[in-house]
């Protein structure tokens, strides 16, 4: 039996699986351990290292004894989603009406470019200042962050549409909307999803850093707090939680992006295109 | 039947009328650098003794690191009153802002000098040729009054920023990778708390000087004089509770900022720095001291702060001391008993 077939043989009887879980759970329990040992003999700075157990420890006393990491994680993760809900639809919503114009892009393009070179951590202070200290000026950081990535992304796929495609519409007298609904937006569309995950994982970064500047609440408050106090394992258990909800946001995503652009896969290709021709099909009997 | 109906209709009276009586809160926005915390303790102990709301007056907190100055937060009216420093005012003032220091909430400065316990360096004035550290580019100032107290100038040393991170400070310190620091007390707490012993050498022209002062605009002073009273009031008596029940005071900051208490110890001497420097040395509480304003002001105008000296009778604006301090002692003292009988 050659490789190949063993990992297919694998795969299929579900082996393979638990494997790479099991060596996953042993990679990771091996840099714990590493970690833990390196924090107890002194080699890593418990200043800047804290021990896995205390940040266990961390965790269990956040999540559960005081209980006060929820009100924080719940803002961050609502100024996340609006932000970025805000965000990618200005960006791909203009991309889109760009697309679709040549002059509005040479005059809109530069400002757009601005606006992407300008330093967030710069601007944030004069969005506060100009917005306010409440929630629309958090969302509106996080907007700006998640703006640029979907534009392009989108820009880019309605821009890049197969020539020979587009000619072949137009031979065929297609409509502007039915040359739009039917090449360019399906064309563009691997590229704007790309382009939504880029923003989703920038769009935490800008949540911390309007809450670095000027907030109540939120993880960034929370890691400021206890930073300021030396309590770094539950500065680690915030900076965990946020590479956790950045993983699964990702996830999520890559998710979405497989749902919606099955055609760039070819095993989910032959699913829908079996499950369009049963439905075809039955369509056909029916009418017969 | 009819003591039935009474009770019914004054609990419906009650419920109607506890939200009107919430919607008649005025809300004061204040500005200040920190999230609630025992650094301030008058604004959480206010809170939660109800002094804010016997005041009518709801604290909407604006806690920001921004580097705006927060003068331009008074301007655009999305702040009412602001915390500063004494060089934020008088900068303030040379720029022709109308702003008034209504109430000085700390009234000697938290800055210093601070060294590793270990150090050979005992006093500013061995720290020529050596590079000094700053908390923040904001501490220049503190170390360039302290060598200029010791005949040294700013030429003589190397200043470099080792920033407010708690980890990278406290390691500066451990590691002495800098003779000594300029920053403020509540940063040098979170190290010592940490286990690593620093000392003093803080010149005493360098604490001669305001904290940390409450400033409003001439517009709020004449049109908002009414909810700043308040405001003040019900400061002046949080900040009083820590003189007479310092652990009615720990406990509402237990309960409020969690995060400061996970390390008991840790959050003690956190406090009780913080009321080390938030009660005031002046019989009224936040009275405003006028010849220490004067005092200051030639230090901060030799290193560049200010181009000139201004009048305090300008920007000092005693009229809210008098309402700030018109409470009852008694009073207070007899509402922390009762609120310490139903917590404690």
């Amino acid at each position: 039996m050659s490789a190949t077939d063993e990992t297919s043989a694998l795969a299929s009887s579900g082996q393979w699986s638990w494997r790479i879980v099991a060596n996953h759970v042993a990679i990771l329990a091996g840099l714990l351990g590493a970690w833990e040992i390196g924090a107890r003999t002194g080699f890593l700075d418990p200043l800047f290292f804290p021990r896995p157990t205390d940040i266990l420890a961390g965790f269990w006393r956040l999540y559960v004894t005081q209980g006060n990491i929820w009100d924080h994680l719940g803002l961050t993760v609502a100024e996340v989603l609006t932000g970025f809900v805000a965000g990618s639809v200005l960006g791909i919503g203009l991309a889109l009406l760009v697309g679709m114009s040549d002059r509005l892009r040479r005059y809109l393009k530069p400002y757009v470019i601005i606006s992407e070179a300008t330093p967030r951590i710069a601007i944030g202070p004069v969005i506060i200042a100009a917005f306010g200290f409440g929630w629309t000026s958090k969302v509106a950081i996080v907007m700006l962050v998640c703006f640029f990535a979907p534009f392009v992304n989108t820009l880019n796929g309605m821009v890049n549409v197969d020539e020979n495609e587009m000619d072949m519409m137009r031979s065929m007298r297609a409509s502007k909307w039915q040359i739009f609904r039917k090449l360019m937006l399906p064309d563009a569309l691997p590229e704007i999803l790309g382009g939504l995950r880029l923003a989703m994982a920038s769009a935490l970064g800008g949540a911390l850093v309007a809450e670095f500047i000027a907030s109540n609440a939120g993880l960034g408050v929370l890691i400021n707090q206890y930073t300021g106090v030396l309590n770094m394992a539950s500065a680690f258990v915030c900076v965990l939680t946020l590479t956790v909800l950045g993983f699964f946001i990702f996830r999520g995503m890559e998710a979405l992006d497989h749902w919606i652009v099955f055609w760039s896969d070819r095993r989910r290709t032959e699913q829908v295109s079996r499950r369009r021709a049963r439905a075809w099909s039955e369509r056909m009997e029916k009418r017969t | 039947m009819k003591r039935l109906t009474r009770a019914a209709l004054l609990g419906v009276a009650a419920i109607v009328a506890m939200p009107a009586a919430a919607q008649d809160l005025t809300t004061v926005n204040a500005i200040m650098p920190k999230q609630r915390s025992a650094n301030y303790f008058p604004l959480i102990v206010g809170e939660a003794l109800g002094y804010f709301e016997e005041e009518g007056v709801k604290v909407n907190l604006l806690p920001s690191d921004t580097p705006i100055p927060f003068v331009n937060f008074l301007r655009n009216g999305q702040a009412d009153i602001a915390m500063m420093d004494s060089a934020e005012v008088l900068q303030a003032v040379a720029a022709g802002v109308p702003v008034n220091v209504v109430y000085e909430v700390m009234q000697t400065a938290p800055d210093g000098i601070a060294i590793s316990a270990e150090s050979d360096f005992k006093d500013v004035s061995e720290l020529k040729g050596e590079t000094v550290g700053l908390v923040s580019d904001r501490d220049r100032v503190t170390m360039q009054i302290a060598l200029d107290a010791r005949d040294l100038t700013e030429d003589d040393v190397t200043m470099v920023v080792v920033g407010e991170a708690g980890p990278t400070l406290a390691a500066a310190f451990r590691d002495q990778t800098v003779a000594a620091i300029a920053g403020s007390g509540p940063d040098w707490l979170a190290i010592q708390a940490n286990g690593i012993a620093i000392d003093l050498i803080t010149p005493s022209e360098v604490s001669a000087k305001p904290g940390n002062v409450f400033v409003a605009l001439d517009d709020a002073v004449e049109g908002k004089s009414e909810r700043l009273e308040g405001y003040l009031r019900a400061w002046a008596k949080g900040m009083y509770v820590a003189t007479i029940a310092p652990d009615v005071v720990a406990e509402i900051a237990r309960t409020t900022v969690p995060e400061e208490w996970e390390d008991p110890t840790f959050g003690q001497q956190y406090l009780e720095n913080a009321i080390r420097l938030n009660v005031s040395v002046t019989e009224n509480a936040g009275d405003l001291q006028t010849e220490t304003w004067s005092s200051i002001q030639p230090a901060m105008m030799k290193f560049g702060l200010i181009e000139e000296t201004a009048d305090p009778s300008g920007f000092l604006e005693p009229k809210f001391i008098g309402p700030a301090n018109d409470w009852s002692k008694d009073e207070v003292a007899a509402e922390v008993e009762a609120w310490r009988a139903a917590n404690m």
